[in-house]
């Protein structure tokens, strides 16, 4: 690369860079304002590192740790169950032939269609008798509910590219038919599943109407319901809430670090002729 | 090691036959080549034979033992993919172990993390690994072992595709038309690399192919197939020399053999259009096509020879030219008959061009007679002891 065309691709990083990092920058900026500038003054453009001690007493009053704890529960239950099941979903919608298959896909779709809000009560209804209201674990099933149908179709697709031979010659090969799953089709289409699994665990991780109806108890609440705890009647927190926004929005940035690397295509290439 | 029987095999996918009624037997050690134009069925016999498809109908015998409804594992047998399909997250070495790795496996290694761990731990088992490492030392894998197949050449995929079907030491290999993704060059190397390893293992191949090449070169016995349907059975001699029908005469050979629809008057022949010649031998009883090998034709200087022809197709192949030749008519010197063109096979490079006319010989042994209505070979009986029909 010469010089000029790399200057223009540096600049246009730092440009992105700027652009993408902005929004978290002011993020920190805004939580270590002070209340009264914010409302009044308006806030200064740099960091103001003094305000940190504030800060964190003022955080130190909600069980901040505890939500994100909560949260990572449901985030990451709803993407283990969501996988689990989708890809078992994914594969028998690829690769079985069976009465009712187109059916199912189009109810599976159809519940993307269906708002969040227009099922609570009725879900609220059938979670009081199943005695899952006030539990993590109820709020990982509905969290399921919606995003498993996406993880489904999104692995469906990816085993649909894979060449069946590659499953006749792990059967040939004494495989068994579920570690043609687990051994073969799943590790091939990692991808997907990283994709699946970044979709799931935001859905999860991002959840608040669930949350905020089927939780009662302040120390259930997921992180993104105690954010909303902050509001009250005559004033809000404006910093607090900022800070405790960073302090959630950390954990997802690493997930989605970690699990964006498995996002690489061409991982079947080589697999078969062509 | 197996003897393999195919009693009455059928094959349907839904109300279309693919295979009627196949019906043959498989020696142990036999280098079998199943040989016939696309969509004739040979694959959908051998994914049969491997268990991958269903038998509709009729008996697949192991030694005897019916095998219709047993696995493909169970079967014992390798099967080499056209596609190689080899597993792409896996190494070289992983790909040849993984027959051997599922051999011990358990069903509580379905476990995902115990999975991983047993995997890994019987990879580096003794026997195996030095079974995975023997294998890829005989088909000169050992430099790439740790590669993955997307940075491996077509040959060497396709050797890896090999060495996995060889790892695990069965008594039968399928191979599904393995050479057909390579190119010219690789093909011929590994046609011979395959057929030493026939030599080697001394186990029953059967091997499914369109290329009559690499059936004449490397089957012990050729079984020509079309629309479902056995044409001959032989050794690549008998099929190449007495072919069955005018389907085998046409599809073994490259040129093909020459088929013509002589009328026959005593001992003279003739043909649509005029030309007319006396066979120089005993001619069967019933109205016949002649078959002729183009190497066995022979070319003479104009006016000598048995049919007059002018050349209209010279190719040149370096050690050998062919010649594509049309009759002329005797009664008009200047007609070509439009039958299709008589190729003649020479021997080195002649200068020969387009619109040179010769004269044709050939010998009446080596001339085929087929039934002008069903095709069948018809055989031509005399009173010599070389006669076919003693």
């Amino acid at each position: 690369m010469t010089m000029i065309p790399r200057l223009l691709h540096v600049a246009l990083v730092v440009v992105l860079v700027i652009f993408g990092g902005f929004p978290v920058y002011w993020m920190a900026s805004t939580a270590l304002s002070t209340n009264a500038e914010l409302y009044n003054t308006g806030q200064s453009a740099g960091l103001q590192l003094q305000n940190l001690p504030s800060l964190l007493s003022e955080l130190s009053k909600v069980p901040l740790l505890r939500w994100l704890t909560n949260t990572s529960i449901v985030a990451l239950g709803t993407t283990v169950l969501s996988l689990t099941l989708g890809a078992l979903a994914g594969y028998a919608l690829s690769r079985f032939r069976f009465r009712g298959k187109g059916i199912i896909g189009f109810l599976l779709f159809m519940t993307q269609v269906v708002p969040e809000a227009l099922i609570l009560v009725p879900l609220y209804a059938m979670f009081i008798s199943l005695g899952l209201l006030n539990s993590l674990w109820g709020l990982v099933l509905a969290n399921v509910g919606f995003s498993l149908p996406v993880a489904a179709f999104i692995i469906k697709g990816a085993i649909d590219a894979v060449p069946y031979e590659i499953e006749e010659a792990a059967a040939v090969d004494n495989c068994p038919r579920f570690g043609v799953l687990t051994m073969v089709i799943l590790p091939i289409i990692a991808p997907s599943l990283a994709a699946a699994a970044i979709i799931a665990f935001f859905a999860g991780w991002n959840e608040y109407l669930f949350a905020a109806t089927f939780l009662m108890d302040n120390t259930m609440w997921p992180a993104s319901v105690g954010l909303a705890s902050f509001i009250g009647q005559y004033e809000t927190p404006l910093s607090a809430v900022m800070g405790a926004a960073l302090i959630f929005s950390l954990p997802a940035v690493v997930f989605f670090l970690i699990i964006q690397r498995k996002i690489v295509a061409g991982i079947t290439s080589g697999a078969v002729k062509g | 090691m197996p003897q393999i029987t195919l009693g009455n095999i059928r094959k349907s996918f839904g109300s279309s036959t693919v295979i009627p009624d196949f019906s043959a037997q498989i020696e142990d050690g036999e280098f079998l080549v199943l040989l016939g134009p696309s969509g004739c069925g040979k694959s959908t016999l051998l994914r049969m034979i491997a268990g991958l498809s269903d038998i509709s109908g009729g008996d697949l015998r192991f030694d005897g033992t019916a095998v219709n409804e047993w696995t493909p594992s169970q079967r014992g047998v390798a099967f080499v993919f056209q596609s190689y399909a080899l597993y792409p997250h896996m190494t070289v070495r992983e790909n040849i172990a993984f027959p051997l790795i599922m051999d011990a496996f358990q069903k509580w290694y379905h476990i995902p993390v115990v999975n991983s761990v047993m995997r890994w731990k019987l990879m580096r088992r003794p026997d195996i690994a030095e079974r995975t490492d023997h294998i890829a030392r005989q088909l000169e894998l050992t430099p790439m072992m740790d590669r993955r197949p997307a940075n491996l050449s077509g040959g060497q995929r396709q050797r890896v595709a090999l060495a996995r079907s060889l790892v695990r030491d069965p008594s039968l290999y399928l191979l599904d038309e393995p050479l057909s993704n390579l190119d010219a060059k690789l093909r011929t190397q590994m046609r011979s690399e395959i057929s030493a390893l026939h030599k080697r293992v001394k186990k029953t191949f059967i091997y499914v192919t369109h290329d009559q090449v690499e059936a004449m070169t490397m089957a012990t016995k050729i079984i020509v197939m079309n629309k479902g349907e056995i044409q001959q059975i032989g050794t690549p001699d008998e099929i190449y020399a007495n072919p069955a029908n005018t389907f085998v005469a046409r599809f073994v050979g490259a040129p093909p053999m020459n088929l013509l629809n002589v009328r026959q008057h005593g001992t003279v022949l003739s043909l649509d259009g005029g030309a007319e010649w006396t066979h120089p031998g005993i001619l069967p009883t019933k109205q016949a096509s002649l078959g002729i090998r183009p190497e066995n034709l022979n070319l003479r200087p104009e006016g000598e020879g048995l049919i007059p022809i002018e050349v209209s197709l010279v190719e040149r192949l370096g050690a050998e030219t062919l010649l594509g030749c049309r009759m002329v008519s005797k009664a008009a010197s200047e007609t070509l008959l439009g039958e299709d063109l008589i190729f003649v096979r020479v021997q080195g490079n002649p200068q020969i061009e387009a619109s040179a006319r010769f004269g044709l010989s050939y010998a009446a042994d080596d001339v085929r007679w087929y039934d002008q209505t069903s095709g069948q070979a018809v055989t031509v009986c005399d009173n010599s002891p070389l006669s076919r029909c003693a």
